[in-house]
């Protein structure tokens, strides 16, 4: 039974034993002659010095040097059978020295060439220089694959022909992992840099130049990439002087970040735009960057101005309307009978949101009058082609007229239905409108009402009747006519085209006379 | 109907209606005219501005208020300093603002 001490002794002695066989075997393969070069560890990588003709002195603590190097050193014989294989070399490919000598490298590890010709070129440069330095894949008996870094020489030449090789390897996978991580990790940031939507400047904040600049913001400012490196900021027009450029510095390095949520810019094409600016403060290794990062939001601020219009538009338009059902409201209590107020008051109203709807499908470029017509005359939507008949070219209202036509519409059509040609059953209307090609083109429109019961003309001056009249003509600063004839009433109202009608911009009518029942 | 609902309070008000200008032409003649002693503006005219009617009013001498449905703010500068109503306006309020600026007979 062996105690912990014992097995501590027994252990280190067996290490000692085998770490002694491994240095004999070198120093036995420098002193046979097997050896020829040295390889010693240096800054550009492993140098390999040949060791003919050295003393036995020399020749042993060169072979202890050997032993020590970190580095991989193989040497075959002509047959390519390994006569000197190194501890670095056992660790390496998990074969020990005594296994390896007298095999084969190809037994050792496997082989792959990183380019198609390097095979050609190593054979080439040996033959010829006598050693070759590069890099290519080796492949371990339990299937590692190794990033390696070789160089290999010829130590002794016969009659010009290779005798043997000197083959010292380096490990460098871990290394070649890493490059290649980093190469990766480059690809993506340039990616971001390069094809970023915001402008980005790299500024170096002692001497306030800048550093480096994204395509984004190369062409925002209209700068081509060589003429912003270098330039400092108010060169550029992003600060008003060497001053503010300073001061903003200043700001930054005390509190890391500085925004600015609205600049002027101008590029140097004369572009202007409205800018956000966020910068901050950055360590990069051992000194610190600015990075700028430049947002346009010129389309954001017109947006947000255009929406200011347009509320403030609206708002105008709801309170115009509140002006005109107050007025309407007004005047139906002072013209109308108490009782019937709020019916009168009501319909009337509905008649206002009627003509509303209509001016706002058109966006108040003007209403069809066709569609007023039938908007207003919406209870008697099933008789329109049969005992209401509507005839008229295509004109558009202006909203004045609009207006003024809707009501005038909406009373004649109230009018109708409660003495006129629409309170019988075989009463008709005819809503006709032309546009007069007399001298000073007119526009005439006019409602007919046959078969009604024998109208008697009115003595009050209900509001209708102003409606219908007065209000009419005034919309269009035209002239209104009401007649009380044998058949019915009939109304007639004309102005000036340009009172009434919205003309396209070369001065005509939409569709000049173009006769279409509805 | 708007401008017939104020004519119809300035009536009831005892005033007398010197004429109703729906376009700039027609609101400019009727002051070169010189027959109105006070004017109610709107602050647009048909789609036009009705600044250069303040103008000739304040050339001449002619009080005016404006009324108008929209908010100082988005009125124009030729209007500031001219006494401001918006709509919609109460008749008494209008009658009474009216009666303010004209001088005193």
């Amino acid at each position: 039974m062996t105690s912990p001490l014992e097995s501590t002794l027994i252990a280190e002695n067996a290490d000692l034993r085998a770490r002694l066989e491994t240095a004999e075997e070198t120093l036995r393969a420098i002193g046979g002659g097997e050896v020829d070069a040295l390889v010693v560890e240096s800054v550009a990588g492993p140098q390999v010095y040949t060791l003919q003709g050295l003393d036995a002195e020399t020749s042993r603590l060169r072979g202890d040097m050997l032993a020590q190097v970190s580095d991989a050193v193989i040497a075959v014989d002509d047959d390519d059978r390994i006569i000197y294989f190194n501890a670095a070399a056992e660790h390496l490919y998990g074969v020990t020295a005594s296994a390896a000598l007298g095999r084969t490298r190809s037994t050792i590890h496997g082989l792959r060439w990183q380019r198609p010709d390097d095979a050609a070129a190593a054979t080439t440069a040996l033959r010829e220089r006598g050693e070759w330095r590069g890099e290519k894949i080796h492949i371990t008996q339990d299937g590692r694959e190794l990033n390696v870094e070789s160089s290999i020489t010829v130590p002794r030449r016969v009659a010009g022909q290779p005798a043997s090789l000197l083959v010292v390897i380096r490990d460098v996978t871990e290394r070649t992992k890493h490059e290649e991580k980093i190469r990766f990790s480059e690809i993506r940031y340039r990616r971001l840099f390069e094809a970023a939507h915001d402008g980005i400047l790299i500024v170096d904040p002692r001497t306030r130049k800048i550093i480096d600049a994204n395509p984004f913001m190369t062409q925002m400012l209209g700068y081509p990439h060589d003429q912003l490196v270098g330039k400092e900021l108010f060169e550029i027009g992003l600060f008003k002087d060497q001053a503010a450029s300073q001061e903003m510095v200043r700001q930054l390095t005390q509190e890391n970040e500085v925004r600015y949520e609205n600049l002027p810019l101008e590029s140097l094409d004369g572009r202007h735009q409205e800018v956000e600016i966020v910068a901050n403060l950055y360590d990069e290794g051992d000194c610190s960057v600015i990075q700028f990062n430049i947002r346009d939001i010129t389309e954001r601020k017109r947006s947000e101005e255009h929406v200011k219009l347009l509320i403030a538009e609206v708002n105008h338009r709801a309170k115009n309307l509140l002006a005109v059902v107050q007025a309407v409201t007004q005047l139906t209590s002072k013209y109308g009978n108490p009782a019937t107020f709020a019916a009168r008051l009501t319909d009337r109203i509905d008649a206002l949101a009627a003509g509303q709807d209509l001016l706002v499908k058109s966006q108040w470029q003007g209403v069809e009058l066709s569609d007023l017509v039938v908007a207003q005359l919406a209870h008697f939507e099933d008789l329109i082609g049969a005992r209401v008949l509507i005839e008229g070219p295509r004109v558009r209202l202006t909203t004045a007229a609009a207006q003024g036509i809707g009501m005038a519409l909406h009373e004649l059509a109230t009018n109708a239905a409660k003495y006129g040609a629409l309170s019988t059953p075989a009463g008709t209307v005819r809503i006709a409108w032309q546009i007069t090609t007399a001298a000073t083109p007119a526009f005439a429109m006019s409602w007919l009402e046959e078969g009604g019961p024998k109208v008697a003309v009115p003595t009050g001056k209900g509001f209708g009747q102003i409606v219908i009249g007065r209000m009419a003509q005034a919309a269009i600063d035209g002239i209104a006519e009401i007649t009380f004839g044998e058949s019915g009433l009939a109304w007639h109202l004309s102005a000036p085209v340009e009172n009434a009608l919205v003309l396209t911009e070369i001065g005509t009518i939409d569709e000049f006379a173009h006769n279409r029942p509805c | 109907m708007l401008a017939f609902a104020i004519e119809d309070m300035l009536i009831e008000g005892g005033f007398r209606i010197a004429g109703v200008a729906r376009n700039l032409a027609t609101a400019l003649a009727i002051i070169e005219s010189g027959v109105c002693d006070a004017a109610i503006l709107d602050a647009n005219l048909s789609g036009v501005s009705a600044a250069p009617v303040a103008s000739a009013l304040a050339l001449r001498g002619v009080p005016f208020l404006i009324l108008s449905g929209y908010s100082p703010e988005q009125q124009p500068s030729a209007f500031s300093g001219a006494l401001r109503l918006q709509k919609p306006c109460r008749p008494d309020r209008l009658l009474r603002t009216l009666r303010g600026i004209l001088p005193d007979q």
